[in-house]
């Protein structure tokens, strides 16, 4: 869904990319993080197709920004970390403008403008001008604005900025939903935990560059991360796991495992059983919620 | 409807601004009524005050709402979300300019049925509705004026102080006072423009046109390339590219306009001696160059896109490198060419008039050393003020370094800073171009060499 090769982006003193290239999957949900500065806002604008590469090329649903970019624009939605509200206009008035500007016809746009009203959780406040609406708020109706045409692509940074955690998860809820609706939505986001609710994939760029060069998948729903650890710590732990089938150890020491492994309740009880007979003492067993924060610390600083 | 002037509308046409506008200039024009002695037609002062509400709410509140349409949204963090939508260019610049102003243009809409009316029973209908066009005319020319410079500021930086936006709604001022001027030029009662001995005719291209309707198609085609310059611009913001040849179109009509008036020039001491070619192609010349100095001010002349110009160049990708060439190299070479064609056609075809062809050939070599300046200026850190900077310089070496060489009774050296008359003829174009070719690989090494850094 977004190709990237070769992407360079100067500004007059200092080179932001530096050779980018990079494959996003369709239908997935991609964190792109990365240190201050490293170049994530100038990634985001060139996908987007708001600010020309000096070289390489960027493609968004099989078009090149450089010489299609208004076709990008209609499929495409963006959530920047600043953005601003027309205060004056009705969430009603802010969304249909938006459905408008988005090519959806007239007659469409009130439907449209309320679908995505109900998604982001502000159907009671259709009338309410935007200008009234409190900080989290005002980042839902902004979410709205950037769905409510049901791009192809959405590219969000700090989504989760300002929402309390009620809107947090309803955010990680509307986004999964996006996704399985056949949406390809790239994420930034400083805080790494709020990525872990959704993301399945990461690219992490550092100087200008994608650090090992193509995004690493962090997540798979079907077989997540799992840690485990025992009260006394026995060397063979990792080779006994990674004897079972099905099972793949990510790193292991004596005293605990990460590994991936099927979600299935039978096989995980089964596992437990294989341990606890086997003379482990499992102390804790459970799904790993940092799995990118640890991919994002392995990786960042090596390169 | 366009979305974004559906929207424009949503936000200046409120019940409450229209209510609070109509009752503000029935007041006024009460008021004026009022004020007016009874032996006099009540119209008359009615008409005089609705014109200058006229042109406060049309061209100076006006001016600033089309400055601030773009640069509003810019500071309002809206912008980025009206770049992502997929309203075309010509659709987004009507909509922005007209938008905008609408509320202006209501209010002036009142204005203008009080102004017109008094006109029509006055005088005639005919000469209301050539006034209406004129009113008009002086609001688009204006407020365009306003957008196209606040669109032009958009691509050289990204924040506005309360002062850019003023300079940027000066420049709708500026467009809208010479519309102004040139209309109560072209008056019968006045001979300003006209030429003397025929005040009502104007001598264009040696034919003698009747100054109103020549002036009247001036402005429709000025309002037109004004109009066609933010188009243009909106499409660069929306990061679709221009290609060269509509600004060759305007470098071409603009040469065209301004080298038919070589009957003005005639009565000029200097000029009198040279036949209406030189003086058509010496007023082309000047006019390129002109373009020259104003579209090298006005361009972002960054560095990034030149060095990509340069690869492009390099790698023989020709076509690619003339799209992407500036507007102001284009002019330069306008200039250039007109130039080299005087240089050709005075030896040739006036052989009487000697000193010119040095003087034209050292003003050449000036325009290459100061545009040569202002790209330099602009590679320096603080490249921001460069371009202020780059004034500064030319500043000295037009003004004060002169001054100070004429105190000195230094006049001999005075060659080194602007054309002027030497001895031998060559020495002055010797030096421009000296100067022009110093200044201008100082430019082109600096964007050359000084690579960026890797952030």
């Amino acid at each position: 869904m977004i190709d990237v090769a070769d992407l360079v982006y100067e500004y007059p003193t200092a080179r932001a990319l530096n050779g980018v290239s990079l494959h996003v999957l369709p239908q997935t949900i991609t964190a792109l993080v990365g240190p201050n500065g490293a170049g994530k806002t100038t990634l985001r604008r060139c996908l987007a197709a708001l600010d020309a590469p000096y070289a390489g090329h960027v493609l968004i649903d099989g078009l090149d920004t450089a010489t299609r970019p208004r076709e990008i624009h209609a499929r495409l939605g963006y959530l920047p970390d600043f953005y601003g509200l027309y205060d004056e206009l009705s969430v009603r008035r802010c969304l249909t403008y938006a459905a408008r500007a988005h090519g959806i016809p007239d007659a469409l746009a009130n439907a449209a403008a309320e679908k995505a009203a109900g998604q982001v959780g502000l159907s009671d406040r259709l009338e309410t001008p935007a200008g009234q609406l409190s900080r989290g708020l005002r980042q839902r109706l902004a979410i709205g604005q950037t769905i409510v045409h049901a791009p192809r692509v959405l590219l969000l940074d700090e989504p989760a900025a300002g929402l309390d955690p009620q809107a947090r998860r309803d955010l990680s809820t509307l986004l999964l939903a996006l996704k399985d609706a056949g949406m390809t939505l790239v994420v930034s986001s400083h805080i790494l935990a709020e990525l872990e609710d959704y993301c399945s994939e990461m690219i992490i760029i550092e100087a200008g560059r994608i650090v090992g060069g193509k995004a690493v998948k962090v997540r798979d729903v079907e077989r997540p991360r799992y840690i485990i650890e025992i009260a006394t710590a026995r060397t063979d732990l990792r080779e006994f796991l990674a004897a079972r089938a099905g099972l793949d150890v990510v790193e292991a020491d004596g005293h605990h495992a990460l590994f991936t492994f099927t979600r299935n309740a039978g096989a995980r009880a089964k596992l437990i059983r294989d341990l606890v007979a086997a003379g482990f003492e499992v102390s804790t067993f459970g799904e790993s919620t940092k799995a990118l924060e640890e991919t994002y610390f392995a990786q960042v600083g090596q390169s | 409807m366009n979305p974004e002037f559906q929207r424009n509308l949503w936000l200046e046409l409120t019940p409450r601004r229209l209510i609070l506008m109509t009752a503000l200039l029935a007041l006024a024009f009460l008021a004026a009524g009022l004020a007016t002695n009874r032996d006099t037609a009540v119209l008359v002062p009615v008409a005089a005050t609705a014109e200058w509400l006229y042109y406060a709410i049309v061209v100076v509140w006006g001016t600033r709402n089309a400055a601030l349409a773009v640069v509003g949204e810019i500071r309002d963090r809206t912008w980025d979300m009206q770049l992502l939508s997929s309203i075309e260019p010509l659709a987004m610049t009507w909509a922005k300019l007209f938008g905008s102003t609408i509320y202006n243009w209501f209010g002036g809409a009142l204005c203008l049925v009080v102004l017109l009316g008094e006109t029509a029973v006055h005088q005639d209908v005919a000469t209301a509705l050539i006034d209406l066009v004129y009113y008009i005319a002086v609001g688009v020319i204006a407020q365009a004026a306003a957008f196209l410079a606040s669109l032009i500021a958009v691509r050289r930086r990204q924040s506005h102080s309360r002062l850019d936006t003023f300079l940027y709604q000066a420049a709708g001022l500026a467009a809208g006072l010479a519309v102004y001027s040139v209309w109560q030029a072209a008056d019968p009662a006045n001979f300003h423009i006209a030429h003397p001995a025929d005040t009502d005719t104007v001598l264009w291209w040696g034919a003698k046109l009747d100054a109103r309707g020549f002036l009247l198609v001036s402005l429709a085609l000025f309002a037109a390339w004004i109009l066609t310059g933010c188009y243009r611009q909106m499409r660069l913001e929306l990061q679709m590219q221009n290609g060269t040849l509509v600004w060759l179109g305007f470098l071409l009509f603009i040469g065209l306009y301004v080298s038919g008036f070589d009957a003005w020039l005639t009565d000029n001491g200097a000029m009198a001696r040279l036949g209406a070619v030189s003086l058509r192609l010496g007023l082309a010349a000047t006019t390129y160059a002109a373009l020259t100095y104003v579209m090298v001010f006005l361009e972002p002349k960054d560095r990034v896109h030149y060095r990509w110009l340069g690869s492009q160049i390099a790698a023989s990708r020709l076509g690619a490198a003339w799209n992407g060439l500036e507007a102001w190299m284009m002019a330069y070479l306008a200039a250039a060419l007109c130039a080299v064609l005087l240089l050709v056609w005075l030896p040739g075809f006036e052989a009487r008039v000697t000193d010119q062809p040095a003087l034209i050939a050292a003003a050449l070599g000036f325009v290459t050393r100061d545009v040569s300046i202002f790209v330099f200026m602009r590679t320096l850190p603080g490249r921001r003020r460069g371009d202020l900077a780059a004034l500064g310089v030319l500043f000295a070496l037009y003004v004060l370094a002169p001054a100070i060489a004429n105190g000195l009774g230094l006049t001999a050296i005075l060659t080194i800073f602007y054309p002027q008359d030497a001895t031998p003829l060559w020495i002055a174009p010797l030096i421009a171009w000296a100067e022009g070719l110093a200044a201008a690989t100082f430019a082109i090494s600096r964007i050359a060499l000084v690579k960026p850094a890797v952030s």
